[in-house]
């Protein structure tokens, strides 16, 4: 009697469009967006970093006197390295930004979801992961003759596509640390990339690396990716199936991600740091 | 009808290694609000005041205890709730590159709001919190004031049936405070809104609020409206005399009288009812010889209550 007499009391929540799914998503792209264009520092990470770094690497191919392919295999991984870079900063942003001007907790007042934030940020770390991967095929193909396009517009396509998708989850990863760890965990943002690309055999085949560290590399997306491109200049593979291993690890972990940061925040209102990260 | 209804709630800090520091921020908090009411919370720095907020809010997960607003619960509903209620506090930032039409918009874009419904809402709280002059400022260069009027409008993007106010007045000038003041009572009177706040100011609360819960030590000592909280206290009313030639000594030991204090020429007297006591000292004076050359009465405030139950 009581519980029906409850039930009868609660008021009923309007059905919300499915619009609104889109709008959430798409709030985070216009905040991401925003700061993007009014801040200097973002046109910096944007043009400065990626420039210098096609530039130097370009020079020692130059310097080591390296023929195309061995060029095109250091340049492939410079370009790796900036692209995913610029775009897991966007996904890390979506929280880096509330950190940073203490307003966390209005954020996380609001009926969104993972899917929102990550994805609205992502889609600007696309974008502007694209606008990178333009400026250095420009500098790489003027400066160094390199030719990006040289394996194929389609596993260019893939390749930008596994690059973009490490950023996703690696920019979860962040976001989840920060949550967890508070400011401390900021620094995470720039150094977790570093550490995941160092792995995937950046510079270098994987085959370089200790055998124990080639296991854990077996384990990063982007080593699939970077191998697979790399074949379309003429490099033997060291894994079968590169492309459709590298695409189901990302899913895989697109999920494991999302999950994690989902347990992150749920921890936060826990434990208080989400408020915490608002004083 | 309840817009709130929490019951028992329990919350404590860790901090430290391991945990090992643990502070009970909240000792079974229990209260309910009626739909449409503004209801203060009061109490001393620390006492657990935001914390309560923020479970309500559902920032925060208590460790145990139960709470629904609007019928639904705010750990199992937490996400349907939140598109119906919202919050500001007085120290509250934001992005310090948008301007406020951007921050109106971004949070209303996770609200879910969009196309023209957005557009015309942003204008109208741009133009109600008097932030048109602003349009074109980034929120670092806002003032204080500003940034205050800004999380207010921020707070009303939704609409929300239920808002939660955290010190919404902290460190404002009076004039704005006032502004700020007269706009919370608008909202309830056009909107219905129920309105739950936090403020250390006593004339704040006495203004606004229908009901009053003080909280001390994560516990809420008392609940009622500011006219029962005065007389719950029992403070009594104070009648202040001016006599001539001298305070009588027995006036302490008349009925009814609960303290005397005598300040330079004037005689603080404690009674437990003015109404009744006055005519009898009156009396009891002229029959002594005494005459009073000035007689007020004073009733409790608020901040009489607030210190009697902070102590």
């Amino acid at each position: 009697m009581n519980s029906l007499a409850e039930a009868l009391a609660r008021e009923p929540l309007p059905r919300e469009p499915w619009s609104a799914e889109l709008v959430r998503t798409w709030a985070f792209a216009y905040r991401n967006i925003i700061m993007a264009r009014r801040n200097v520092f973002f046109v910096f990470e944007l043009t400065f970093w990626p420039g210098v770094a096609m530039l130097s690497h370009g020079l020692l191919t130059r310097f080591l006197h390296l023929d195309a392919r061995m060029t095109a295999f250091i340049l492939v991984g410079t370009v790796a390295l900036s692209a995913v870079q610029i775009c897991q900063l966007d996904v890390a942003y979506a929280v880096l930004f509330d950190i940073w001007s203490k307003s966390m907790k209005h954020q996380f007042l609001t009926p969104i979801g993972i899917r929102h934030l990550a994805l609205g940020s992502w889609l600007v770390g696309v974008a502007r992961g694209v606008v990178v991967f333009l400026l250095m095929a420009g500098i790489g193909s003027w400066s160094f003759g390199f030719d990006f396009i040289g394996g194929g517009p389609g596993p260019l396509a893939l390749f930008l596509l596994g690059c973009f998708l490490t950023s996703l989850v690696i920019g979860l990863l962040v976001c989840s640390l920060v949550l967890l760890f508070g400011t401390r965990a900021e620094t995470s943002a720039w150094a977790a990339v570093n550490f995941v690309v160092m792995l995937s055999g950046i510079y270098y085949p994987i085959s370089v690396l200790p055998g124990w560290v080639q296991t854990v590399s077996a384990f990063v997306p982007l080593t699939y990716f970077l191998d697979a491109f790399r074949q379309g200049y003429g490099f033997e593979p060291h894994y079968s199936h590169a492309w459709l291993r590298g695409f189901v690890l990302t899913a895989f972990y697109v999920a494991l991600a999302h999950w994690g940061l989902a347990a992150a925040i749920t921890r936060s209102r826990r434990t208080g740091l989400l408020l915490k990260l608002s004083e | 009808m309840l817009a709130v209804d929490a019951r028992d709630l329990r919350k404590t800090f860790t901090s430290g290694w391991w945990g090992r520091r643990r502070t009970e921020a909240l000792r079974g908090a229990s209260l309910q609000v009626p739909r449409g009411a503004i209801y203060g919370l009061l109490g001393p720095n620390g006492a657990g005041k935001t914390t309560l907020l923020s479970i309500l809010a559902t920032l925060l997960l208590p460790d145990s205890g139960s709470a629904t607003i609007l019928g639904h619960d705010i750990v199992r509903e937490a996400m349907a709730i939140r598109r119906r209620l919202n919050m500001a506090s007085g120290n509250a930032s934001f992005v310090w590159s948008l301007r406020p039409a951007e921050v109106l918009t971004f949070y209303g874009g996770l609200y879910g709001l969009h196309g023209p419904v957005l557009r015309q809402r942003v204008e109208r709280l741009i133009d109600q919190c008097e932030l048109g002059p602003h349009r074109k400022t980034e929120y670092n260069a806002l003032s204080t004031g500003l940034k205050q009027r800004l999380a207010l409008a921020k707070a009303l993007i939704n609409e929300p049936e239920v808002l939660f106010l955290d010190e919404p007045t902290l460190g404002l000038d009076p004039d704005v405070s006032i502004r700020l003041r007269a706009q919370i009572a608008t909202l309830r009177r056009e909107r219905g809104t129920t309105i739950i706040l936090t403020t250390h100011y006593m004339r704040e609360a006495d203004e606004l609020c229908d009901r009053i819960a003080f909280i001390k030590s994560g516990q809420i000592l008392a609940e009622g409206t500011p006219d029962e909280l005065k007389r719950q206290i029992r403070i009594g009313d104070v009648v202040v005399l001016r006599l001539e030639p001298v305070v009588p000594a027995a006036l302490a030991d008349q009925p009814g009288v609960l303290q005397v204090h005598v300040r330079g020429e004037q005689v603080e007297c404690a009674v437990d009812s003015s109404e009744k006591r006055l005519p009898e000292l009156l009396r009891w004076l002229h029959e002594q010889g005494v005459l009073v050359r000035d007689c007020q009465v004073h009733e409790p405030e608020l901040e009489d209550v607030f210190v009697e139950f902070a102590r």
